[in-house]
This record gives C-alpha cells, sequence and structure tokens, in this order.
C-alpha cells in the first residue's frame, strides 16, 4: 500500500465521510488516492463514501471543516496542499483553536530531502502551526504515518478538543509499505493527563459541599460556555437546572446549551448580552459556571464581575482554566455529562430542593422590564426585525452560522435556539468570513437541516467566492445579508470612542451588486429587499425556497447593537440604548452616551 | 518569583519550538534555557528558569501540561533541590595578577582548562549566585573576553521527579 492509500484508509477507519479540500502539487498522491478509493467504494446509489468538497479558497475548507464538526461534534477533515495551501488554512485553525473545534488538517509538505531548502511551495507549517493548532505532527518515518494520522484524530477530539495539523511529505505519500490497520504513537504525557481527568469522579464529600453552597444560596446563576455544548452535555445540564430551578445565561458559544424560549433561560450575557442577563448576573449571589472561560468580553474586570456572588463555582474539563481570570471556591475538572449525573443522583438522596421562587420572580420582572428591543417605528429597516420575522419560520430549530460583527450580534440577540450545536459562530477569534464556509460544512453535515447563514456586507466578501461553492453543491443554504453599507461593528466603536471618524470602515461608496453577483454563482432565488413593509412576505419566501436562497436586506446603516458593555468596563456601565430600559445611568462620566451619537 | 521548572519532554520535530513559542506568545518570561536527551532517546529534558507572580507560575505550569509533547514536568522551586550552573570563562591575565588568579580558581573550586595567557580557560559547576560571585571575582583580577553559562539545571532530592510515565 502507498503512504497516500493509507492515509485514505485511515480517514475511512475514522468514520470520515466528507473531506473538505484544495489539491495541488504536494497533495496530489493523497488525491489520486481519494479518487481511486471512492471509484472502489461507491454504494448501491453510487454515492462516494469520501466526497471531496472543494471551495474557492482553502480558508473556505478550513472553516467548512469547522462548521461541520461543530454542527455534529464530529471531527472535521481538511486536505490542502503544501506551502500556500497550508498557509490559508492557518486562519481557520487558530479559529478551531480558540474556540475548541475538532478538525485535523492534513497537507502536502516538499518532499523530505526538499524541507528546509526554500523549495517550491514550500513553508515552515510545522513551526506555524505549532503555535496556533492544539498539536502539528511533521510526517517523517514513513512507519509511523498510519499511527499519526489515527494519534491526530485522537487529539482532535479528546479533552479540550481543537485542530491538529499533519504535514505530509510527498515522499512519504508515495513510499510502499504493509498497513497495519491498528496502532497509536505514543503520546503518555497527553493520555495520562487525559485519564486523568476521566478518572476524576466527583465524589459524594464534593456533591455535598457543592449542594451545601446552593443551599446558602438565594440567587443562584450558571453561567455556561461553549464546554457544555463540546460535551454534549447540555441535556444534563437542563435536568440539573430544572431540577433545582437555577436560572441560566450562556455565553456566544454556549448558546444552545439552554433552550431560549424557556423562562429560566436568560440568554447571553456579556458585553452584547441581554440586560436582563446582565443584571442577574449584577444580582446573582452563587455564580455557577460550567465550560466558560471568563473571557474578556464577559467578564472585562474579573474583580468586578458578578460583585454580589458571595460564591463561585467552576465545572471545566480543562485545568488551566480553573482559577486562570477568576478564583473559585468550589471547582471541578472532569466528564461534565458524568459530573452532573452524580450531582442529580447525590441531590435526589441527600439535597432538599431550595425555594428560589423570590428570585424567578425578579429575573421574570426582569426579563420583561428590559427584554431586547429596539426601534421598531423607524421607517428604516431594522435588522432585529428582520431576525424577528426569520426566527417566525425556524422555531428555534434551524443552524444559524454568522460572520462577525453586529449582524452576528443581532443573530445571538434574537434567534430562539432550543438546542445545542445550531449556533456557529467565530467566538474568541470573531473571523470575518465565517459564516458562509461553516454553513456549508453544517449543511453536509446535517443535509436535511434548515441551515441559514445570517451574514454581513462586508463579513460576506471576506469569503465571497463560497457562493459558488454553494450552488456548485446544490446546497439548500439561506444566505442572507444584512447589508449596511460597511464594516458595522467597527463604525458602532469609531461613533462611541473616536467621536465618529469612520477610518476605512464605511463602504457606501462600493460598487457591487450582491443579488447579481449571487446570480452569476447560480443562486436561482436573489432578492434585494428594501422596503419595511415587503419583510414578512419576502423573508417566508427566502425561508421557503427550495434550495440554495440568497437575500441581501438593506438595513438602517446607523443601528447600534445594544446592550453594550463598553471594553474595560464594568456590567453596572453598560449602555442600553434608547429602546431598552436602563437600570441605572452610566457610572463612569468618560463613558460616552452612545445613543446620542447614532 | 524566580522559579525552575524541569520538563520532560517527547523528543519529537518541533517540540522544542512549541515550549519556547508557549513562553513567547503567553508573555512569560525565560531566563533560562538548557535542554539535552535523556538515558531514553525518545525523551529529553529541559530546564528553565522564569520569574513570575503566583499566578503567572502557576498559569505556566497548566500550560505547559497542555502541550501534547510534554510528558510531565515539575517545578524544582517548590521542594528541596540541587541546583548547578556550568561556567565556561576565558580571560587575558596579565603578567602580574598571574598568581592571584591561580590562587583564586583553586580557592573557588574551578578547573583549569587552558593556561595560556592570552586565552586562559576556567570552567567552574556551582549554583547561580556563587557563578555570579565568581565571574566578579576574575573581572577584577584579569580582563575577561567571553563568559559561556549553560542556565541552571536541577534536580529534585530523594526520589526522582518528573520520571516518564509508560506509554
Amino acid at each position: 500500500m502507498s503512504g497516500a492509500e493509507m492515509i485514505v484508509q485511515v480517514l475511512a477507519d475514522e468514520g470520515v465521510d466528507t473531506i473538505f479540500g484544495y489539491s495541488g502539487g504536494a497533495i496530489l498522491p493523497t488525491y489520486d488516492a481519494v479518487f481511486r478509493y471512492n471509484d472502489e467504494h461507491r454504494d448501491a446509489a453510487g454515492r462516494e463514501p469520501l466526497p471531496i468538497i472543494v471551495p474557492a479558497n482553502e480558508q473556505g475548507a478550513g472553516f467548512m471543516a469547522a462548521g461541520y464538526a461543530r454542527a455534529s461534534g464530529r471531527v472535521g477533515v481538511v486536505l490542502v496542499t503544501s506551502g500556500p495551501g497550508a498557509t490559508n488554512t492557518v486562519t481557520p485553525v487558530r479559529d478551531c483553536m480558540a474556540d475548541s473545534t475538532p478538525i485535523v488538517v492534513l497537507c502536502g509538505q516538499v518532499a523530505t530531502n526538499m524541507i528546509g531548502t526554500d523549495a517550491f511551495q514550500e513553508a515552515p507549517v510545522s513551526a506555524i502551526m505549532g503555535s496556533v493548532a492544539k498539536h502539528v505532527f511533521l510526517v517523517t518515518d514513513p512507519y509511523k504515518l498510519e499511527s499519526t494520522i489515527r494519534t491526530a484524530f485522537e487529539i482532535a477530539r479528546t479533552g479540550r478538543p481543537g485542530p491538529v495539523v499533519v504535514d505530509l511529505p510527498k515522499d512519504i505519500q508515495n513510499w510502499i509499505g504493509e498497513f497495519q490497520g491498528t496502532g497509536l504513537l505514543p503520546v503518555p504525557g497527553y493520555r495520562q493527563r487525559n485519564e486523568a481527568v476521566q478518572q476524576n469522579l466527583l465524589t459524594a464529600a464534593r456533591c455535598k459541599a457543592f449542594f451545601a453552597l446552593l443551599g446558602e444560596s438565594k440567587r443562584p446563576l450558571i453561567y455556561a460556555g461553549g464546554g457544555v455544548v463540546n460535551a454534549n452535555a447540555s441535556a444534563v445540564l437542563r435536568r440539573f437546572a430544572d431540577r433545582y430551578g437555577i436560572p441560566v445565561t450562556t455565553t456566544l458559544m454556549g448558546i444552545g446549551a439552554a433552550d431560549t424560549t424557556q423562562p429560566l433561560s436568560l440568554r447571553m450575557l456579556g458585553m452584547h448580552g441581554a440586560a436582563f442577563a446582565n443584571y442577574a448576573v449584577e444580582d446573582c449571589d452563587f455564580l455557577i459556571a460550567v465550560g466558560a472561560r471568563f473571557d474578556d468580553r464577559v467578564a472585562a474586570i474579573p474583580d468586578k464581575f458578578a460583585p454580589r456572588a458571595k460564591r463561585v463555582a467552576h465545572f471545566d474539563v480543562d485545568p488551566a482554566e480553573i482559577g486562570k481570570v477568576k478564583k473559585a471556591d468550589w471547582h471541578h475538572v472532569g466528564v461534565m455529562i458524568r459530573d452532573f449525573d452524580a450531582l442529580l443522583a447525590w441531590g435526589e438522596r441527600h439535597a432538599r430542593v431550595p425555594d428560589f421562587q423570590e428570585w424567578h420572580a425578579e429575573l421574570a420582572q426582569l426579563k420583561k422590564t428590559y427584554a431586547n428591543n429596539y426601534d421598531r417605528a423607524s421607517e428604516l429597516i431594522q435588522p432585529n426585525y428582520v431576525i424577528e420575522e426569520m426566527n417566525r419560520h425556524t422555531g428555534g430549530r434551524a443552524i444559524i452560522a454568522t460572520g462577525v460583527g453586529q449582524h452576528q450580534m443581532w443573530a445571538a440577540q434574537y434567534c430562539d435556539f432550543r438546542e445545542p450545536r445550531l449556533w456557529l459562530t467565530s467566538g474568541s477569534m470573531g473571523t470575518m468570513g465565517f459564516g458562509l464556509p461553516a454553513a456549508i460544512g453544517a449543511q453536509f453535515a446535517n443535509p436535511d437541516r434548515l441551515v441559514i447563514d445570517v451574514d454581513g456586507d462586508a463579513s460576506l466578501r471576506m469569503n465571497l467566492g463560497e457562493l459558488e461553492t454553494v450552488t456548485t453543491y446544490d446546497l439548500p443554504i439561506k444566505v442572507l445579508v444584512l447589508n449596511n453599507f460597511g464594516d458595522g461593528m467597527v463604525k458602532q466603536w469609531q461613533k462611541l470612542f473616536y467621536k465618529g471618524r469612520l477610518s476605512a470602515s464605511d463602504k457606501s461608496l462600493r460598487r457591487k451588486d450582491f443579488v447579481k453577483a449571487a446570480q452569476a454563482d447560480g443562486f436561482r432565488y436573489a432578492e434585494r429587499l428594501e422596503k419595511k413593509s415587503d419583510v414578512p412576505r419576502v423573508v417566508r419566501e427566502f425561508i421557503g425556497f427550495k434550495g440554495p436562497a440568497f437575500l441581501e436586506v438593506i438595513i438602517d446603516p446607523d443601528a447600534g447593537v445594544y446592550p453594550m458593555i463598553g471594553p474595560g468596563m464594568a456590567y453596572d456601565q453598560m449602555i442600553t440604548g434608547d429602546f431598552i430600559p436602563s437600570r441605572s445611568k452610566p457610572t463612569d462620566g468618560s463613558t460616552p452616551s452612545g445613543s446620542s451619537m447614532f | 518569583m524566580r522559579h525552575i521548572i524541569s520538563v520532560l519532554l517527547q523528543n519529537e520535530a518541533g517540540a522544542l519550538t512549541r515550549v519556547a513559542s508557549l513562553f513567547s506568545t503567553r508573555g512569560y518570561n525565560i531566563d533560562s534555557l538548557s535542554v539535552a536527551p535523556t538515558e531514553d532517546p525518545a525523551f529529553s529534558r529541559l530546564t528553565l528558569v522564569t520569574i513570575g507572580s503566583d499566578a503567572v507560575i502557576d498559569q505556566i505550569n497548566k500550560q505547559l501540561l497542555k502541550l501534547i509533547d510534554v510528558v510531565s514536568m515539575a517545578d524544582m522551586t517548590q521542594g528541596d533541590h540541587i541546583e548547578r550552573e556550568l561556567l565556561l570563562l576565558k580571560l587575558k591575565v596579565p603578567e602580574a595578577a598571574w598568581d592571584r588568579v591561580n590562587d583564586t580558581v583553586r580557592r573557588e573550586g574551578a578547573r583549569v582548562l587552558d593556561d595560556s595567557r592570552a586565552a586562559y580557560t576556567v570552567e567552574l559547576t556551582s549554583t547561580g549566585g556563587r557563578i555570579d560571585a565568581f565571574v566578579e571575582k576574575m573581572s577584577n583580577l584579569a580582563a575577561i573576553t567571553s563568559v559561556v553559562r549553560s542556565g541552571p539545571m536541577a534536580l529534585a532530592r530523594g526520589a526522582p521527579a518528573a520520571a516518564p510515565v509508560p506509554a
């Protein structure tokens, strides 16, 4: 068997059903092996077992794999060539690292005897990726090839998930040897540490200590992050929260961990979180962080975050997150599903269900008084309105991918999510251009789901080439572009913090006709929505269209994202804007009043 | 506070880079770094000296343990340990100072490797502080042309620390 054939066989053994990639010189042997494997293993209907989905740019392939992985929980696979092919995936690899998304990137490399000679399409992938990936392998010993690929999958999916890169010199792909079909590389330290986390059960004594904290509390609050989604622990967390009547707010990455339609679900907290969620954080006396890491968009000033919380509990799978930002009085590093099962079981036997009715009543009032809201009377189309209309048709069960910026925050604030893995967004890295390729990957993972890319004009431009990928594979993805002619979030910050100097963020003079662009790329449904009164009808037609659909909505270019807690500010300095009441005036006199500037 | 961290590392392509890169990307200091294979060629021992608050050192330790190649690590400064550093020192020794230079070398337990006046070379294995003092003394007697230091290495006293674990 050739090295390339071994690579493909390991992919098949790992259960891979889709490869996202772009060919090129140094990866040709493996592309050929995939072709031959597919040719020999078609199913009765003639379908290929390992279809290769070809993007416009390798960055697109990386985000498709990320979207696939986020929506399915399985490892996304990218196959690219050396040099530029590999470096084009640096952004998605870093994005996957920052959001703990499991992908494996296989990239060609120049032959081992050429490495370091500045050969054609050579890049120091192991050095570049070493700083951004969970791990990177450079295969120099062909006898270790198959075990390396297997180990890459193991590392990507275990512990705190992340991206693993395997650099594959061309001579290694062309090497002929015997396929073992089994075997992993020794990574003794990593496995031992994972095992320690696996073995770290939540003991009765620790359950007791946790329930003691809960028993002292009158206002507990669960702050759930992406770790809950990654651990597939949403169901058990919901059972726990329901059993004890503990409200749940989620981070941007944790959206879907709780059902946003439920009374005790407080939606998203943080910089652009719901005002009621942020007030609940201010009011809570016991903060239970679950798979969340107190990042700067949530806890810009850690000491002032949840200032009335007498106690903090922290569950995570990564020991490095415990105490990194905020000290926890009680913490546990372990397997989340098992840990909450243990808490529930212990609680049934030993704990009384506390009475949080007063807290629930306060929260109900907060949710009513400080609900998300916007300028409903405006003649201009408000983005929030478009998303509300869209949300009426999805039932909280559509997959929503986004780019980065204002539209991302509006989608986070106004879409409902009944389940986890429906919300695909670049949280930590904040990569513009994420949405469209992520939606493509998610549609491959879930062919029968409604997948919508809620995008901005600027974010969409970043990976605009992937519009053609949507129609090439006839994916029924809905691409919704909220066009405010510029980098809206940048403009919002420039208005707030730079006296309105819109340095390089205004795109109103750009001439692109997005609808024609979509039509040119083969979208049979491509419409522009400019009249407010048309919103309900057009959104309904757009969502209901069978097949790829593109809708550009010309929105109020001055619409802002509210609420907003400015960078480096505390929750009591939250600006709620003109349409959401505020519990207090901003206390810092230097805080500009954003609303008057919009 | 100053910490000596001993890391057992898998001998893989790029492993050392990943450790060094962790320090630079997260803004941690490295005062010194020394690395060499262990008795098992599959593993290297890396000793690094870093300075940071307790919170920073705690993060360094935890982040190091997230690197896949790191087999194990130990913060030597948390327990009783032996610390040694190697100094190679080259001097130009003036005629008048010859005897005093040789006396000092003998008294401090250094060893002469080259006794020519123009390239007088000695080695000293000791703690960082004593090496500092020795270099200072010698600089008052002769003209230093080169100072080469290995950076500290450390070993826990008593039972072995950070031993390889079975796969």
